[in-house]
């Protein structure tokens, strides 16, 4: 039986300023089951990071605007909602990890305070037991109860993500949205973070939306992967499908341009030019200009999304042609 | 004379409230011309500043620098400005490294202006536009101005401006880990091609296992300061010696389906570079660790040809 | 097609948006004309003394009325315009370049940096007004001596600032870049430093210009500087303050001339940091 807690559909948000439109996002959908995780893999500019600012309710508004589409979390339309009860949904149901650990925790709150807030302002208890709530969330994430009294400056890079874990998780969110949240970290602490999540992630049966570039993160903790450029989902399936039988020109690109620990290649192969700007997209597919197999067709028009199984998902006119 | 760096005990300190950081501390390699050395290591580990101070962006507390032959551990400033000519640098951060105030072309052009190389206005516009092609930079570039470009042409600027002077060695400091994976592999194989071109010698520092090992001969492993491990490249990835290497190694996420999760977790944080002690500085993290490596510091010994470790234990880890 | 943009018409293109700023600079623009063609625009010369029209109130002959001498208020203003402007560019010029000065040398060169701050917290220890009208008092009298202690007694807070811009621009990466390539300190501090720490630079004179032109009435008002027949404006306000019950003009018209430069420098400055800093992103 499944048990959708997230559905986003055509989602569509822009930035609109006096010299130009920038459409970030452009028709984004995908479903999310309670427990599972999805990756949303693109590069810089894809549109990833305003999608998540969209399901929380935290475009900046000017010059953001959400122009279309739905976002159903739980049964209801967040697009839809008033501000007082996206207040109540943000933190307590929804939670976000946002990716510079550096800057995200306040520098004058003590740890213990930061998660103790969170705490507050979502269930009726009194100080004394969020403290107690909060000493326990950091043990949880790895970190000593009694440094709860201690402020964000001393702790290390690796350890203030863990705090913005802790509190992310404070109030057993139903879903996390988490922003590249390892790649300031150095691959060794980023390791021991991605456990903690995926450990966490099982234990609370949280739901996740990871935003990376890093595709081998991708590969450890998700269950799922929704491939993102110019603000559209050219592919998306389960980590079998990406992995094992890419199909888009863009996704095959990606994989071929990493470079390989296994094995040595003289040059890397390249996806040729450079991600397009958002206020100013390609008519058709908006992959067609650094395309190797584009065609005509590809060049106007709307490219419609084709269901090559249950779960694979490809907006491409040549998908049979990149078939492996 | 293939030989074209040679660093001998390189120390850097820096002096703090909380007392004296060892950032570079006994640091001993020798780089042959036409090839890449890796410097791998995580932060805090003082590879941008051993990077920094073989060029004299920092002044070394100690040690030897041996460049093509000559030594310029202490160097004139007139001296510095001759040598400036044959080693070079390429930043990170290819939104910083460049003058948000001047163009394209004035950025790049800089260099032939201070050592005053070309007679003419039009003699300099032209090995500016000579650079710029070879660094894929379309001309019209050369009037726009940096915040008008991507992180992927900026940092074509950076090797643009590096290379103009025709140097022998160049300091690559993480110089694709702001740029997207995509862009990454561009300028990647745009250096390496240049190296081949122009015979170049790269010191390429990076905290990228993967890019690492696509571009370097040779790789050594930095921690806190100092040299754990050092083999060539495809040796380092087959088999790694020290704990720490092998921490390293095993904890990039590989980019596959259902990759095997042999991952070593490592106990704890980085230890402080601040008032070290005589010990094995990896000691506290380390799931080997016996009594003696806390009192006594490791030496960094060829275990076998062309492969140095720093480890009480190396043999009876990986049994050799 | 992306238009091109050049840091000058980006900077244009964002201060045309600050509508105030814009009307700021247009009467800046208007005051300089009339400083500048005060000869041919002024219907009289400003001692043009006649006693028997004295104190007439503002009419279509003489629309800002005559003075105690029977000098035209208007021709009078015009001709004051000279001097406050030229006060205000200069004596602030006169700060740059010392306070400026001052403020590279204590950010690039640590060694000074203490003992300059240190001369510089001394100075900003006395009052302004006191330490203008000490250098008035010592250099005698004279239009330049009023600028020179103006400026000078500015010179303190453009130091702060200068150093401050030095500062925060010396840590960036192309600073570092320069020196790679083989640049002299000098070349860093003139091509590279300087040209980015300006904007804070240029937003303090302009708003420094209208506190130069304040200082330079108060000091003129107080009898220092400007010795009567000059129509400096602050001298005008001073000269009228006898008749303030019956001919209010004689001061009010110059009051308003002084708030009008003023206020038209504080909301060009004001616009210029909107649109100077932040800088260019996206």
């Amino acid at each position: 039986m499944s048990d959708k807690i997230l559905e986003v559909s055509d989602l569509q948000i822009r930035y609109v300023t006096d010299e130009e439109t920038v459409r970030a996002v452009n028709g984004v959908s995908f479903t999310l089951e309670r427990g599972e995780s999805i990756g949303l893999v693109g590069e810089t500019g894809a549109g990833k990071t305003t999608t998540a600012l969209g399901i929380m309710g935290l475009v900046p508004d000017p010059p953001g605007e959400i122009v279309g589409g739905s976002i159903v979390f739980e049964g209801q339309n967040l697009l839809t909602l008033p501000e007082k009860q996206m207040r109540e949904i943000r933190g307590g149901k929804i939670s976000m990890i946002f990716q510079d650990p550096m800057t995200s925790l306040n520098p004058v709150m003590t740890v213990g305070a930061q998660i103790a807030e969170v705490v507050l302002l979502h269930n009726k208890i009194t100080k004394a037991e969020a403290r107690e709530r909060a000493k326990k969330m950091l043990e949880q994430v790895g970190i000593p109860g009694s440094r709860c009294d201690d402020y964000p400056h001393q702790f290390s890079g690796g350890m203030k993500q863990r705090v913005m874990i802790a509190i992310a998780l404070a109030c057993s969110p139903e879903l996390l949205i988490a922003d590249e949240p390892t790649t300031a970290l150095d691959v060794t602490i980023q390791a021991q973070v991605l456990e903690l999540m995926r450990n966490l992630q099982k234990e609370y049966n949280t739901s996740l939306v990871l935003i990376t570039h890093d595709l081998g993160v991708v590969a450890k903790i998700c269950d799922k992967v929704a491939v993102v450029y110019a603000g559209e989902i050219i592919e998306s399936g389960t980590l079998k499908d990406i992995y094992t039988d890419k199909r888009h020109p863009y996704t095959i690109g990606l994989f071929e341009s990493l470079p390989d620990i296994e094995n040595d290649a003289a040059t890397l192969k390249v996806i040729q030019g450079s991600v397009p700007d958002p206020s100013n997209l390609p008519e058709g597919c908006k992959f067609n200009p650094r395309c190797p197999y584009a065609t005509e067709a590809c060049r106007s028009g709307d490219i419609k999304p084709v269901k090559i199984s249950d779960t694979h998902m490809v907006r491409c006119n040549r998908f049979s042609d990149t078939e492996v | 004379m293939a030989e074209i760096l040679r660093v001998e005990d390189l120390k850097k300190y820096f002096a703090t409230k909380k007392g004296t950081l060892h950032a570079v501390d006994g640091v001993t390699f020798s780089v042959d011309a036409g090839k890449t050395l890796g410097i791998v290591g995580e932060s805090g580990c003082g590879k941008s500043t051993l990077g920094r101070v073989i060029l004299h962006l920092h002044e070394r507390t100690d040690g030897r620098i041996v460049f093509q032959g000559e030594d310029i551990s202490d160097v004139s400033n007139a001296k510095l400005k001759e040598l400036r000519k044959d080693m070079q640098i390429i930043f990170q951060d290819p939104y910083a490294s460049l003058n948000p105030r001047m163009s394209i072309g004035d950025i790049i052009a800089e260099p032939l202006k201070i050592y005053n190389l070309c007679k003419t206005k039009a003699e300099r516009e032209k090995k500016v536009h000579e650079i710029m092609d070879v660094v894929g930079l379309a001309e019209r570039t050369y009037s726009l101005y940096p915040h008008e470009l991507d992180g992927g042409r900026r940092q074509r600027v950076g090797i643009a401006r590096a290379l103009i002077l025709d140097p022998k060695l160049i300091v690559c400091d993480e110089p694709v880990s702001a740029l997207d994976v995509s862009i990454q592999a561009q300028i990647l194989n745009l250096m390496m091609e240049l190296q081949k071109e122009r015979n170049l010698t790269y010191l390429f520092i990076t905290h990228n296992l993967s890019v690492v090992k696509h571009i370097s001969d040779d790789i050594t492993v930095m921690y806190l300061g100092q040299m754990v491990e050092k083999a060539s490249s495809s040796e380092l990835f087959s088999h790694q010696y020290h704990p720490y290497t092998k921490a390293l190694i095993s904890a990039i996420p590989l980019p596959k389906y259902n990759a095997p999760d042999n991952q070593i977790i490592l106990k704890g944080e980085i230890t402080s570079p601040i008032n070290v002690t005589k010990s094995c500085r990896f000691a506290p993290r380390c799931i080997y660790a016996k009594p003696e490596c806390f009192n006594q510091e490791p030496t960094l010994e060829e275990v076998e040809p062309g492969h140095f470790v720093k480890c009480h234990f190396v043999r009876e880890i990986n049994n050799l | 097609m992306k238009k091109k943009h050049t840091m000058l018409s980006e900077i244009w293109r964002r201060f045309k948006k600050n509508k105030q700023a814009v009307v700021g600079l247009i009467v800046l623009i208007l005051f300089v004309l009339v400083a500048i063609f005060a000869k041919q625009i002024a219907p009289y010369w400003y001692d043009d003394q006649d006693a028997n029209r004295a104190m007439i109130a503002p009419c279509m002959q003489y629309p800002f009325g005559t003075d105690n001498l029977g000098r035209d208020v208007l021709s009078r203003l015009i001709y004051g315009s000279r001097y406050s402007l030229s006060i205000g560019f200069l004596a602030v010029g006169i700060s740059v370049l010392t306070g400026g000065f001052l403020g590279v040398i204590a950010a690039y060169y640590p060694k000074l940096d203490n003992i300059i701050m240190r001369c510089m917290d001394l100075f900003m220890a006395i009052p302004q007004m006191l330490l203008a009208m000490c250098i008035v008092s010592a250099l005698g009298s004279s239009l330049f001596n009023l600028m020179l202690a103006v400026g000078l007694s500015s010179t303190p807070k453009f130091a702060r600032v200068v150093r401050a811009s030095v500062l925060a621009t010396r840590e960036q990466e192309f600073v570092e870049a320069a020196r790679a390539i083989g640049a002299s300190n000098t070349r860093i501090i003139l091509h590279h430093i300087l040209p980015n720490s300006i904007s804070a630079l240029i937003v303090q004179a302009t708003l420094a210009m209208a506190g130069a032109i304040i200082s330079a009435s108060a000091l003129s008002f107080l009898g220092f500087g400007i010795q009567a027949p000059m129509p400096e404006w602050g001298a005008m306000l001073s000269a009228g303050r006898k008749y303030i019950r019956t001919q209010a003009y004689l001061t009010v018209i110059p009051g308003l001339a002084i708030m009008a430069v003023v206020y038209a420098l504080n909301v060009v400055g004001d616009g210029l940091r909107d649109c100077l800093d932040p800088r260019l992103k996206k």
